[in-house]
């Protein structure tokens, strides 16, 4: 039995715990590794000061790469939602 | 109590993620708005630096120069450091590339949000973005190509173990891919932030306008942090295509 407005709904919600999935998951990882990275400055800082504009460069190295894995996340969470959502 | 309920009702229905004004030419269909600001900050790097080359000067340096020798200085210390001699080309597309997204991202400054925006940055557009991608992976083929000649370019998917190409094939497809997508997601999201931020304009708790308020507070540094996460986007674009030509023309395995 085809019902459009069931096999809608269905199909957004599904769109919308789906993006909810990938922004948990990509919040956990980029938080966790940024967390890391500045650890890791943090004690290459503490242990030889004069790094620290080095150290610096690096760790928002990595946090741009870092981070990019949670906006390749939001982008495809954009594509679900908002995509699925105007239909 | 029920004020406070009144909670901003996300106007989700308002925000519009991905619409741009489309023209069709022969078929194709063009998004216009993007091409225009990438005429736009096209023009802003090229201004920039034919305004520099009219006014360099081996005495003190401008603030201008000094920045532009900075960023070359750096590129070309990378470059040399990885690459070596042979990749003397690499410099001119990194500091070109650098200063193209520097700028195009910084146009989101001048928007508030998906629906006001009167500059919208190019770089939200997935289509500018790929393109820049396949224009750094395809020299970089090539360069590896011209460096190992076809049959080690061919051999090269097959080190360090033969049982390894699936791997190597897939890593070298989600280079331009993941290139492409990191520059867009974070400019998307800055985009689309700017916009969740203005819908907060709905929000009053009993007739007092905390919405707004918050608007106008928040709009501004959020605006900083997209500035930001702009110029880092830049840096490591043309980091990674640096790199990414390091381990293409490199005799490493």
């Amino acid at each position: 039995m085809s019902d459009p407005a069931l096999d809608n709904a269905i199909k957004l919600a599904g769109a919308m715990v789906g993006g909810g999935l990938l922004m948990g998951g990509g919040a956990v990882g980029a938080a966790v590794g940024d967390g890391l990275a500045g650890s890791q400055t943090i004690a290459g800082v503490a242990r030889q000061p004069e790094s620290q504009g080095r150290l610096f460069t690096i760790m928002f190295l990595t946090v741009g790469l870092v981070e990019a894995m949670y906006f390749i996340n939001l982008a495809f969470t954009a594509l679900f939602v908002f995509s699925l959502y105007k239909k | 109590m029920s004020a406070v309920l009144a909670a901003p009702h996300l106007l989700a229905a308002d925000i519009s993620v991905g619409e741009h004004v489309q023209r069709t030419f022969l078929g194709l269909t063009f998004n216009v708005d993007t091409i225009w600001y990438t005429g736009v900050a096209m023009v802003l790097v090229l201004g920039f630096g034919m305004l520099l080359r009219a006014r360099v000067t081996s005495g003190v340096p401008g603030k201008g120069q000094l920045l532009w020798e900075m960023v070359v200085g750096a590129v070309r210390t990378q470059v040399e450091g990885s690459i070596g001699e042979r990749g003397v080309a690499v410099v001119p597309l990194a500091v070109a590339l650098f200063f193209f997204i520097l700028f195009a991202n910084w146009l989101s400054v001048l928007g508030i949000g998906s629906k006001y925006e009167p500059v919208a940055p190019p770089t939200a557009d997935i289509n500018l973005t790929l393109a820049l991608a396949i224009v750094v992976i395809v020299p970089v083929h090539w360069a590896s190509v011209r460096a190992r000649g076809a049959g080690g370019y061919a051999k090269h998917y097959f080190k360090p173990y033969p049982v390894l190409f699936p791997v190597n094939a897939i890593e070298e497809v989600a280079k331009p891919i993941t290139l492409a997508l990191r520059l867009f997601g974070n400019l998307l999201s800055g985009g689309l932030m700017l916009a969740l931020i203005a819908a907060l304009g709905a929000w009053t708790i009993a007739h007092v306008p905390v919405g707004n308020i918050a608007d106008l507070i928040v709009t501004p540094v959020w605006k900083l942090f997209d500035l930001l996460i702009g110029a880092i986007q830049a840096f490591i674009f043309a980091l990674l295509t640096i790199l990414y030509f390091d381990t293409a023309m490199s005799d490493g395995h």
